[in-house]
C-alpha cells in the first residue's frame, strides 16, 4: 500500500515533539486515504529512527554523513529518493524554521501541491481537507491538494505527541546524494547572557500596541516591578529594540509558564502564543476586540491599555 | 549587483476581516500596506546596493492597487520594478505565483541575488520564496537574521532556529535569502525620494506575457471565523471598573497575586 510520510525533525541527537505530533496526525488520516502510516529520518545513524519507529508502524532510515545536519538540499534529496523508491503519497513536515525552509522545496521536487502551516487535517470522502490560519488567526481557511502527490506542513503543537508502543520496523534506504550547496559552520546562541525570565511567577509581556520603547517602560515595565515580576515582550518589541533580546518570549525566544502572564497589547500571533499558553493564568488587554489572544486568555479586557493599566496598577 | 526584492502588498492586520460569500474579505474596510518582511528585505537589498553598486528591482503580483506600495519601495530607494497584475494569476497557489515570480525574474536577467520577506502577514505560508529557488535552480536560505557578504557573491549567513539559536552557514550566489524581521531598521521615504518614486520605471505585466499558467495544484475551498475552544471571560465597564474587576479575579478566584 502506498504511504504517508513523516519527515523527522531532530537537533543534537534529539527528535523534535513536532515529530511525534506528526506521527499522530499521519496515524489518524492515513486510513481514510487508503494509505499507511510511515516516518523517515534522516541522520548519521539509525538510533532515531528505531526511536522513531516506538511511534508508527514503519520508518525509512537514511543513515549517511550527508544528512548529519540538517540542509534543504541533502533533505529534499533523500525524500525525493524515499518517496520514489518507498511507493509514498504524501509527506508530512513540521513547521518549524526547518520546516519552512524545506516544504516549498519538498514540494517542487516530488511535483506535488503544497499546503502549509496547517493547524487540522480531516478526511472528507477519501480527501484530505487541510485548515489554516489566515489574517493572523482571525479567519481560517480549508484547502485540498489536486496532485497525486502532496506535502503538507501543521503549526507546533496542534496536535498532541503520538503514544508509544507502535513497535515498527526499520528499513534502511541508501540515497546517493548529489551536490549540497549551503555548508553549515556552527549553531550559535544569540540570546546568551541577559536576564532568565523563565523562572518569574509573574511575568508582563508587553506588545506592538505598546507604541513605543517610552510607553513600554512606563507601562509595562513599572507594572512588572509593582508586581514583583519580569517584564517581556513579542517579537515586534524586541525587533524595535524596545527591550533585550533575552526577554522575547514566543517560538524564536523563551518559553514561559508562569501563575500569571498579562499580555497587554499583544495580538495573540501563533509565534508569541507558542511561548506563554502554557501560563496558569493569562490576562489579555487589547483594544481589537477580535484579536486572537482572547482565545486563550483566562480574562480579557476590550480597551486602551493606556487607560486600563495605570488604573489596575494604582489598586495593587 | 542586480538585486530583486519579491514584494507583496498585504492588508493591515489590524484591520476587521468581514468574510463575503465564504470565499473572500471585503475590502473596503481594509487598508494596505507593504508586507512587513518584505519591507526588510527591502531594506537589507538597499543596503548591499549602497555597498556594492548595481541596482534593486521590485518584482509583485498583487491587483492594480499593489502600484501604490510599489511605489513605497521605490521611494526608498528602489530603481524599477515589474508588477504582474493578473486576476488569474492572483488566484493561483503559492505554486502559481512563484513561478510567475520565477519568470518575471528570469525576464529581468543577469539577477545576483533575490530576496523575499519569510512569510507574507496574511497568509503565512512561508513557501513562495522557496519554491523560486528551485524553480530558478538556485541555493536558498530561510529566515536570515544577518547578511555577510564581501564581494557579492559568497555569503555567510544567520538562519534563525528556535529558541534564540542561529545557524550559520555559507553559499554561493546567485540565491535566494528569506528575510527575517528585526534584521534591520527598514528606511522611511524622504520627500525627494517620494517624488523620484513617481518617475520611476513599473512594467505591467500579465500572466501571458511571462509565459506562465494559472493552474493551481491546490483547490481553496472556503474561509470562515474560526471558533474557539475557550474564550476569555471579558470584564466590562470603564477603566476604573474594570481594574477593581481584575483585582479581584486575580487575588480570589484565580489567587494569583
Amino acid at each position: 500500500m502506498a504511504k504517508l510520510l513523516v519527515i523527522a525533525e531532530h537537533r543534537d541527537g534529539k527528535l523534535s515533539e513536532g515529530t511525534l505530533e506528526l506521527c499522530r496526525i499521519a496515524k489518524e488520516v492515513a486510513p481514510g486515504l487508503g494509505l499507511e502510516p510511515a516516518a523517515a529520518v534522516f541522520a548519521k545513524d539509525d538510533a532515531l529512527a528505531k526511536e522513531v519507529a516506538n511511534y508508527i508502524p514503519e520508518v525509512f532510515s537514511v543513515a549517511d554523513g550527508a544528512v548529519e545536519l540538517y540542509t534543504a538540499d541533502g533533505y529534499s534529496q533523500a525524500i525525493k529518493a524515499v518517496v520514489e523508491s518507498q511507493d509514498v503519497k504524501g509527506v508530512l513536515l513540521a513547521h518549524t524554521y526547518d520546516g519552512v525552509d524545506l516544504a516549498g522545496k519538498v514540494a517542487m521536487a516530488i511535483d506535488a501541491g503544497i499546503v502549509s502551516n496547517c493547524n487540522k487535517a480531516e478526511v472528507d470522502g477519501g480527501k484530505l481537507v487541510l485548515t489554516r490560519n489566515i489574517y493572523n488567526g482571525k479567519l481560517q481557511e480549508t484547502k485540498s491538494i489536486k496532485t497525486d502527490k502532496f506535502v503538507v506542513s501543521f503549526e507546533k503543537g496542534a496536535y498532541d505527541p503520538a503514544e508509544s508502543g507502535a513497535g515498527g520496523a526499520v528499513t534502511a534506504v541508501s540515497v546517493s546524494f548529489g551536490d549540497i550547496r549551503t555548508k553549515v559552520k556552527e549553531v550559535i546562541e544569540t540570546s546568551a547572557g541577559g536576564v532568565d525570565i523563565t523562572n518569574a511567577r509573574v511575568i508582563v509581556g508587553g506588545g506592538r500596541g505598546l507604541k513605543d520603547g517610552d510607553k513600554f517602560k512606563e507601562v509595562v515595565i513599572s507594572l512588572a516591578q509593582k508586581l514583583g515580576g519580569e517584564y517581556a515582550g513579542s517579537r515586534p518589541v524586541i525587533d524595535s529594540g524596545w527591550i533585550e533580546a533575552s526577554r522575547q518570549v514566543g517560538q524564536s525566544g523563551k518559553t514561559v509558564a508562569p501563575d500569571l502572564y498579562l499580555a497587554l497589547g499583544v495580538s495573540g500571533a501563533v509565534q508569541h502564543v507558542a511561548g506563554m499558553k502554557g501560563s496558569k493564568c493569562i490576562v489579555a488587554v487589547n483594544k481589537d476586540p477580535e484579536a486572537p489572544i482572547f482565545n486563550i486568555a483566562t480574562y480579557g479586557i476590550v480597551g486602551d491599555l493606556f487607560e486600563v493599566i495605570p488604573a489596575f496598577s494604582a489598586k495593587l | 549587483m542586480k538585486i530583486v526584492v519579491c514584494l507583496k502588498q498585504v492588508p493591515d492586520m489590524e484591520s476587521k476581516f468581514k468574510i463575503v460569500d465564504d470565499k473572500k474579505v471585503d475590502e473596503a474596510q481594509i487598508a494596505f500596506k507593504i508586507n512587513d518582511f518584505d519591507n526588510y528585505a527591502v531594506e537589507a537589498a538597499l543596503q548591499l546596493k549602497e555597498k556594492h553598486g548595481g541596482e534593486v528591482v521590485i518584482v509583485s503580483v498583487g491587483p492594480n492597487r499593489a502600484a501604490k506600495d510599489i511605489r513605497q519601495a521605490f521611494a526608498m530607494g528602489a530603481d524599477w520594478g515589474i508588477h504582474v497584475a493578473d486576476d488569474a494569476i492572483l488566484a493561483g497557489d503559492s505554486f502559481v505565483i512563484a513561478n510567475t515570480l520565477a519568470k518575471a525574474v528570469e525576464s529581468i536577467g543577469g539577477v545576483d541575488l533575490i530576496m523575499t520577506g519569510v512569510q507574507s502577514e496574511d497568509l503565512q505560508a512561508g513557501v513562495t520564496g522557496v519554491m523560486v529557488a528551485d524553480l530558478l535552480n538556485m541555493p536558498h536560505c530561510t529566515n536570515v537574521v544577518k547578511i555577510e557578504t564581501a564581494d557579492g557573491k559568497a555569503y555567510t549567513l544567520n538562519r534563525e532556529l528556535e529558541g534564540g539559536l542561529n545557524e550559520v552557514l555559507e553559499l554561493t550566489g546567485p540565491a535566494v535569502l528569506s528575510i527575517q524581521s528585526g534584521i534591520n531598521e527598514p528606511r522611511y521615504p524622504t520627500l525627494p525620494g517620494i517624488m523620484k518614486a513617481k518617475k520611476k520605471q513599473l512594467d505591467v505585466k500579465t500572466g501571458a506575457d511571462l509565459g506562465v499558467s494559472a493552474d493551481s495544484r491546490v483547490d481553496f475551498i472556503k474561509m470562515f471565523i474560526p471558533v474557539a475552544d475557550s474564550m476569555a471571560e471579558i470584564l466590562e465597564g470603564a477603566p476604573e471598573e474594570v481594574a477593581d474587576k481584575l483585582v479581584d479575579k486575580l487575588k480570589n478566584v484565580a489567587k494569583v497575586i
